[in-house]
């Protein structure tokens, strides 16, 4: 390993903090923000559970008939209300980017995925099986019947193809032969999924029925989650960049492929961004503008400007060196919990490799820490090849951090986030950084990379409240 | 989660739950008395009937009377039953359904299917005294009650 320790400590030997007994206000209260809306969630599925029981739904299970029937009804209300769940953390609501980050909130929609769909299947399933006994006629009769006979369920099974639809695109094999767009053009049709539904609730079973309080309540709640998604997820980012009118200031080339483009618009204060933070990108150019990126930005926001540094890589975001001065820009955001607000302990340590020091060089500028209470670890194939190491090192030397680069080619075959000859020598991030404990750890790179460095962290007992790293595979 | 947010959240489901319990175990003993009342008659009906057995009485005729007679409304859960029997010469020829449950979409479904049943049952029983539709049990109730009502106006 080639270990470059740059003398960047100008300021006082490293400040000896006593390990930090009350947890950070910050973190305090963003965990009981995160609390309050589990419960809130967990609640929801209780409250469906109780609606079927207010119903004297308790007794309704003396026959098949009426016991299949009356999971099918459970099965579909509780489905229902984690597909509006799901809904509502795909939204961009900012509470929940403030408790838990937008990425984490996307894993989270992403497992509840399948369950949601099973229960509708087996809403589906089990009605008709129930339906079927009660007027002793077989399944496909009874298919045959619902269409006929009961109101809106051409609608419902439409929204039970098209959830299909949705879910099967969204497994990891499907997906990886679609292109981003085209892939959530098609996973974008789960909200007509969901409207297409409504008429039968309302018109067919008896629990939701005219008059009952358990329709208000139901309607109350589609009501609440149309308002945010379209509030959230479409008009604020779309109001957003009309009042801040962002264009292309200047495109810096920083290595081969790697560019920092720096915006400039009005009032961008308002923004309210901070260090960490990423923004979805539309450049208004030609081949650029039917795509949607997620970058971090990669350096403190401000009133003059804000700058993003980007790798020229996959179809589109090769044309990212070609843009020229003055080119529109729109955005959704600021989004992401890789900031400051994750704090919880007094030393900071950064850690990034690749195109994943953008947002490390931007919390370098404003996370707080006492001159000496702060590492900067980057990871790269060879000395020369990180970028932004000039701004990096200057940085470091103005506010007493200590810079790391940890450079040499990756051992084959073996999980490490190292090189070789360090992983061999049994080098491990408590090594580095002795005061590992008392540290919050923010680290960005490529995926698997970033997984052998959290693995690493945990191993030297780090508590994951402390590790902060972000996905972009959502 | 934490554990704190497990601790509450099951708390609140818990608590959440039992409401919706509670709230169902009247619902169930409503609907019990309710299918109770279903086997006495209609007091009006009954008043009905014994003003008709008087003025029958009173002609001295001792067969029912014919022609058609509607029956009181019963009020079900799933909405209201009234059925009207259509009556020659001691012989129930005819029943019609004139409102039928109909507060969502499943109950019009499972009593449409209920009523030709009920209908034919009747006119071979000659009598409301016929078996339960089965996963009809609040249209067949109602159909019944509704129909002895109107038996009991004819003097049936």
């Amino acid at each position: 390993m080639s270990l470059d320790t740059r003398t960047t400590r100008t300021g006082p030997a490293a400040v000896k903090t006593p390990r930090a007994t009350s947890p950070h206000p910050a973190y305090q209260k963003r965990m009981r923000l995160a609390d309050s809306l589990q419960i809130l969630c967990v609640a929801s599925v209780a409250i469906v559970i109780a609606i079927f029981l207010a119903d004297g739904g308790a007794a309704k299970f003396a026959t098949p008939a009426d016991a299949f029937t009356s999971l099918g009804i459970i099965a579909g209300l509780v489905g229902t209300d984690l597909l509006l769940v799901m809904l509502v953390l795909a939204a961009r609501l900012p509470p929940i980017d403030r408790a838990f980050g937008h990425d984490q909130a996307m894993a989270v929609h992403q497992s509840l995925g399948k369950p949601a769909l099973y229960l509708i299947l087996g809403h589906a399933a089990l009605l008709i099986t129930g339906y079927a006994l009660a007027e002793n006629v077989n399944v496909f009769a009874e298919v045959w019947n619902m269409f006929t006979s009961l109101p809106d369920m051409p609608l419902a099974f439409l929204g039970l193809a098209l959830m299909i639809g949705v879910v099967i695109t969204s497994l990891v094999v499907v997906r990886r032969k679609f292109r981003y767009e085209a892939w959530h053009a098609v996973h974008l049709l789960a909200y007509l999924s969901v409207l297409v539904a409504i008429p039968h609730q309302l018109s067919v079973g008896n629990l939701l029925s005219e008059g009952a309080i358990a329709r208000y309540y139901w309607l109350a709640l589609y009501v609440a989650v149309a308002g945010a998604i379209i509030v959230f997820r479409f008009l604020l980012p779309v109001t957003r960049s009309l009042r801040h009118r962002l264009v292309v200031d200047r495109v810096d080339a920083v290595a081969p492929g790697v560019v920092s483009i720096t915006l400039t618009g009005h009032q961008l204060d308002k923004l309210r961004a901070t260090s960490g933070q990423f923004f979805v990108w539309r450049f208004w150019a030609n081949g650029l503008w039917w795509q949607a990126h997620p970058f971090s930005l990669s350096s403190a926001p401000s009133e003059r400007g804000l700058r993003i540094t980007v790798r020229g890589l996959g179809d589109a975001s090769q044309q990212l060196p070609q843009l020229k001065r003055g080119t529109r820009v729109s955005f959704e955001g600021p989004y992401g919990l890789f900031t400051e607000n994750a704090r919880t302990s007094p030393r900071v340590v950064l850690v990034a490799a690749g195109i994943g020091v953008a947002p490390i060089r931007s919390l370098l500028e404003t996370v707080s820490f006492a001159p000496g209470n702060a590492t900067v670890l980057l990871r790269s194939h060879s000395l020369g090849d990180t970028y932004l190491v000039d701004e990096l090192t200057d940085l470091c030397r103005v506010r007493g951090a200590e810079l790391r680069i940890i450079a040499g080619k990756r051992p084959k075959g073996v999980s490490t986030w190292l090189p070789a000859d360090a992983a061999r020598a049994g080098i491990t991030l408590r090594k580095i950084v002795p005061e590992l404990l008392d540290s919050d750890i923010y680290i960005c790179g490529p995926r698997p990379w970033t997984d052998a460095v959290v693995r690493d962290a945990r191993a030297g007992g780090v508590p994951k409240k402390q590790i902060h790293y972000e996905r972009f595979d959502w | 989660m934490r554990a704190r947010a497990v601790a509450l959240a099951a708390l609140a489901s818990v608590s959440i739950v039992g409401i919706g319990w509670q709230l169902g175990s009247q619902a169930i003993d409503a609907s019990h008395s309710l299918a109770l009342s279903a086997v006495r008659t209609d007091p009006a009906a009954v008043a009905d009937a014994a003003a008709a057995a008087a003025t029958s009485a009173a002609s001295a005729t001792a067969a029912a009377q014919s022609g058609t007679f509607t029956g009181s409304v019963v009020a079900t859960r799933f909405g209201n039953m009234q059925v009207s029997v259509t009556i020659d010469a001691s012989t129930i020829t005819d029943i019609t359904a004139l409102q039928l449950t109909n507060h969502d979409g499943r109950s019009v479904q499972i009593s449409n299917r209920a009523a030709p049943i009920l209908r034919s049952e009747v006119l071979a029983a000659q009598s409301a005294s016929v078996q339960n539709v089965s996963g009809a049990t609040y249209t067949t109730d109602g159909y019944l009650q509704s129909l002895q009502s109107a038996l009991d106006s004819a003097g049936f």
